[in-house]
């Protein structure tokens, strides 16, 4: 049994000798706990979340720049800086970017890190199905992007739309890359999700029943439900396409008497979901965020849970609203009409909890604070840019302009980002045990808010004018007239692109500077309400010396305070330090923690080796097919819990250090 | 305290205001495809419905800022108490739920009716074929007689198949039968209706429906590869006798050129040989006197390609991206009052006014005009029309011959 150290003593550990008995000779455990083979192998949930994170952040740099590339060509009417070809590309590739390889991974990076922390766990219920979620995200991502280098990108668009997706319209390799890349990302998130659920379910701490969960949790559980039913739809599409690609299927070939329009229902019911599987997640971080800056509970905690989980069950009956010029018929698109109205009801009812919450509250006007209040007012603007879309008639003169463009991003970027960027103020301290400088903070606040309403405001107009998305070039003869003609509008959206830009570096630079800096976190250092700030910032790698017993929602916050009886008022009774001494004296002996294993990156690997095989040479899919197989038997053999003989010897019983092979 | 609270107001609202008025009154005069300005039974209905939802977003949304606004305001931390933790409001949740209930009830209503009688085809007496492929329109107008409110009847023994330009008579319901050739497009023309999806396979049905004669655009909406950005189309309305003189003009075949030696007739050698593989132009004869018949179904992935024996009876070429008309008389065409629009239109594209220099340009490299896909697969067929490799006296010689095709 891996045993963690608790007294202090020499960080550095012994190389230990390779005995006879250490398991599986060469793949003898990696049990190092520092440098690279300590990441590579983990099955830590807070480093996968981390290295989530950093590499989603990489993505998103990424989806960034085409999103600049694609701002710059349509700063002027028939742009030159990218051609027809290109630009297709472009903007097929920054959406699969930010919503595959950015938005999601990073809410399972936050999931990851926080969830068990929130619910009082060591780790996820599967520590090395969470390492194999990672590598397949990455691997998936990789390979994805390889197809810039290999012939050219997906250009299809992130809707990817039969036939035009099919081999006689799109004869390069994107389209397989996008198909085979996304099944693999797909495979990342569909066992995380069952991870996570599984983790959320059983694994929270003695007495924290579902109502008193974190709402943060709660919304990552709705997410991971809508994950579990929502990627298969996309699995099963992604698989037809590739057949109807690689082996001359046809399930979307008109001439066989295919219907275009299978498709179409294939991708937005999985679609659909996917809206709010982006967009919950980030609910959750500033319905946490909101409350500690409030010093007051969440407003309706079982609304905001039940407003949640209301979205989660209607997102599923409204996928055709993405369909009303399709001629799905007047019967279908008046339900579809009324099931999206509805839906506008939970949303509503989260704005209002939330500005409820900071009623009567004594709010502190931190960064993290600013974007959670910066996703309410933007959120907003696109939730009701939203019901006009429901007006399905209204829609058919909106949909595919960018009066839609303008919707989703002030949605996903007013929302998913915002609240991301909160959850980046307000858990630094914990990940990383330095506070994020706040002046640079506001900076970063300020340039992102203005930066996006100059960008997605204008495209309300270019949209409600006429100007239809997804083209490279538009004519100058279809601007209109006057000085505020469709081409100022282009321009003055492309600005905001570079101001947005301006943003994410001022985070970047903030990033550099406070992780030079001293760490200079208090323990506390929100005045926090939930179970993840009850550790060390970082937390140590078992989360908690004593798994916390839990009486209430906002356990952490009562524990510091309570309501004087006579003056009724809410006093501090107690000190973070002192919680936190009252809960290392009754500190766990002997905690067992899951132990690295080479297997998942192993199997993660195998995937895109099978998936180039697909594509270019089917020996390599007997290659990668090998490869899958020797990992998963030796993941199956192996336990999940260390061999003694993988760690050098205790020197005395059980309080000895872990020992890492470097050999 | 007031005084400095009130400056600090005052230093906001100039560029608050400033901004809103950009957004209210920044908005394009005279767009072509604006969908704020209905000219049409139809495209009136969807901006009848859509007002009030627009009104009552905007409201909302007022009212939750000046919330944030005020709440922000108000409760900021200024060294009061700790707040009492209390969990909620049920009248605050219910009341939210209520009020937005109503005021979506209040939208789904009038949404409701919209949508069916924007279904309604039964008072539509005259139908058009629309067909899209990469990356272009064609419009067929089968054999059918036309009456028109103001009594005019219109007979069309045969059917006329056109591109680029959709021409209707005004003030009455057209029925749009719209289909596809390859991948899926969309039918839009903003002024007069909302869009529909152009599938393969299938067969969807649009109402359009013009209140006067005039030139409304609009353009392809659903991404459909390369060139998407340049497929375009126009739809030309006519008052229904202009319309009968119309139908008159596009029913008669093309007349060969008299003398082979003139340019024109040289032009319609090149035509013969270069050309009439994938375009169709009725009346055209090879030596023996036969017909000749377009094999677009065995050079194009799509099987089609624009029917020119009208095209100077239109005023756009290449999907209706590039203008027929120079730019002075484009712009005199459109600014041409409806009462008249008619006979400019019907005049056809002048000598004067044809746009030669983007016409040689696309008949010396097409695909550099407008980006195509003309390498031929597997099956020898391509998408869109190659560079022909004509030397520029053939050029001249095919604008020549085309000059002829009014």
């Amino acid at each position: 049994m891996a045993i963690i150290e608790q007294s202090p003593g020499s960080l550095m550990p012994t190389p230990a000798v390779v005995g006879p008995k250490a398991s599986l000779g060469a793949f003898r455990r990696p049990m190092e706990e520092h440098g690279w083979r300590s990441w590579v192998f983990t099955v830590d949930h807070k480093r996968l979340g981390l290295m989530y994170g950093v590499t989603a952040f990489i993505f998103f740099l990424v989806g960034g720049i085409e999103a600049l590339l694609i701002r710059l060509q349509l700063a002027t009417p028939n742009g030159k800086v990218l051609s027809a070809d290109a630009y297709n590309q472009m903007f097929t590739m920054h959406a699969t970017t930010m919503v595959f390889l950015f938005v999601m991974p990073m809410a399972a990076g936050f999931a990851n890190y926080f969830v068990p922390l929130q619910i009082g766990a060591r780790d996820v219920a599967f520590p090395r199905i969470n390492a194999f979620g990672f590598w397949c995200f990455l691997a998936g991502g990789l390979f994805l992007n390889s197809s810039w280098l290999l012939g050219g990108a997906p250009d299809g668009g992130w809707f990817m739309y039969a036939p035009n997706s099919s081999a006689m319209f799109s004869p390069s390799h994107g389209v397989d890359f996008w198909a085979l890349g996304l099944q693999i990302t797909g495979i990342a998130s569909l066992s995380g999700a069952i991870n996570l659920i599984v983790t959320l379910l059983n694994l929270r701490a003695p007495g924290m029943s579902l109502m008193k969960m974190p709402i943060f949790s709660w919304m990552i559980l709705v997410v991971q439900m809508l994950l579990l039913f929502a990627v298969p739809v996309i699995t099963v599409a992604l698989f037809l396409l590739s057949f109807q690609r690689q082996f001359g299927a046809t399930f979307f070939d008109v001439s066989k008497g295919a219907d275009p329009l299978l498709w179409q229902h294939l991708f937005w019911i999985f679609g659909h979901p996917e809206v709010y599987i982006l967009i919950l997640p980030s609910f959750g971080i500033v319905s946490e965020v909101i409350p500690v800056f409030s010093r007051k509970p969440l407003f309706g905690y079982p609304m905001v849970v039940f407003s949640g989980a209301a979205i989660g069950f209607v997102g599923w009956g409204v996928w055709a609203h993405h369909m009303f010029a399709s001629g799905l018929g007047p019967v279908s698109v008046t339900v579809f009409s009324l099931s999206t109205m509805l839906i506008a009801i939970p949303t509503g009812v989260k704005i209002i909890n939330w500005i409820m919450t900071m009623w009567g509250g004594k709010l502190r006007f931190t960064t993290a604070m600013l974007f959670a209040i910066g996703l309410i007012v933007e959120f907003t603007i696109g939730g009701l840019s939203g019901v006009t879309h429901s007006v399905s008639p209204s829609d058919t003169q909106q949909t595919d302009t960018y009066y839609v463009v303008a919707h989703f991003h002030y949605v996903l970027f007013g929302g998913a980002i915002f609240g991301i960027f909160s959850g980046f103020y307000y858990w630094w301290p914990k990940m990383f045990g330095r506070l994020l400088n706040e002046k640079l903070g506001k900076l970063n606040f300020w340039l992102m808010v203005i930066g996006m309403n100059l960008t997605f405001g204008p495209m309300h107009i270019l949209g409600l004018q006429g100007q239809p998305r997804r083209m490279y070039r538009y004519a100058p003869d279809r601007i209109g007239e006057g000085f505020f003609n469709l081409k100022f509008w282009n321009q003055i959206s492309s600005l905001g692109a570079f101001c947005l830009m301006l943003g994410i570096l001022t985070f970047i630079v903030n990033v550099i500077r406070t992780t030079r800096g001293p760490a200079n976190a208090p323990l506390d250092p929100w005045d926090a309400r939930s179970l993840e700030w009850m550790t060390a910032n970082p937390p140590v790698a078992h989360n908690f010396d004593a798994i916390p017993t839990v009486h209430a929602l906002d356990e952490f916050f009562h524990r510091k305070y309570a309501e004087n009886e006579t003056t009724g008022e809410m006093e501090m009774v107690a000190t973070a330090e002192d919680v936190m001494r009252a809960e290392a004296a009754r500190a766990d002996h002997d905690i067992a923690l899951p132990a690295p294993s080479y297997w998942p990156l192993l199997l993660a690997l195998a995937l895109p080796i099978t998936a180039y095989g697909v594509i270019y040479n089917h020996i390599l899919i007997a290659v990668g097919a090998s490869l899958v197989v020797a990992s998963i038997f030796g993941w199956a053999i192996e336990p999940s819990y260390a061999d003694p003989s993988d760690h050098e010897p205790p020197a005395d019983g059980g309080t000895s250090k872990e020992l890492s092979s470097v050999v | 305290m007031i005084t400095s609270r009130r400056r600090h107001l005052r230093r906001w609202t100039v560029p608050v205001a400033a901004i809103a008025t950009a957004f209210l009154a920044g908005c394009a005069r005279n767009a072509p495809q604006d969908t704020f300005q209905p000219a049409g039974k139809d495209a009136r209905t969807i901006d009848n419905l859509q007002r009030w939802p627009f009104y009552a977003a905007g409201g909302v949304g007022v009212i939750v800022m000046l919330l944030v606004i005020f709440t922000v305001w108000r409760y900021r931390d200024r060294g009061q108490a700790i707040p009492h933790q209390g969990h909620g409001n049920p009248a605050v949740e219910i009341g939210t739920i209520a009020f937005s209930a109503v005021l979506l009830a209040s939208i789904a209503v009038p949404t409701v009716r919209g949508i069916w009688d924007l279904a309604e085809t039964n008072d539509c007496k005259m139908t058009v074929n629309v067909t899209g492929q990469q990356w272009w329109w064609e419009y067929a107008y089968p054999s059918q007689t036309v009456n028109s409110a103001d009594g005019t009847s219109t007979e069309l023994k045969a059917p006329i198949v056109t591109s680029g330009q959709l021409v209707i008579p005004t003030g009455q319901c057209v029925l749009l039968r719209i289909t596809s050739r390859d991948v899926i497009h969309s039918f839009w023309i903003p002024k007069l209706n909302g869009k529909k999806d152009a599938v393969p396979g299938r067969v969807h049905l649009l109402r359009m429906e013009a209140d006067k004669p005039g030139m409304y655009e609009g353009q392809c909406t659903e991404f459909c590869g390369l060139s998407h950005a340049n497929m375009k189309m126009d739809l030309i309305a006519l008052s229904p006798a202009d319309f009968a003189a119309w139908v008159g003009k596009q029913s008669a075949y093309a007349v060969a050129v008299a003398d082979q030696t003139t340019a024109a007739g040289k032009g319609e050698a090149v035509f013969k040989a270069q050309c009439a593989r994938c375009h169709q132009i009725n009346g055209l004869v090879d030596t023996k006197g036969n017909p000749i018949i377009a094999a677009a179904d065995q050079n194009l992935v799509s099987g089609a390609a624009p029917n020119l024996t009208h095209i100077m009876s239109r005023t756009t070429f290449a999907g209706a991206t590039y203008s027929l008309l120079t730019e002075e008389c484009r712009a005199t065409l459109l600014a041409t009052p409806s009462e008249s629009f008619g006979a400019a239109y019907l005049g056809g594209v002048s000598a004067g006014c044809l746009n030669v220099v983007e016409l040689k340009e696309w008949l010396r490299n097409a695909p550099e005009k407008k980006p195509m896909y003309p390498k031929t697969n597997a099956a020898g067929k391509g998408r869109g029309m190659p560079a022909l490799g004509l030397s520029e006296d053939q050029i001249d010689q095919v604008v020549a011959y085309l000059k002829t095709l009014q």
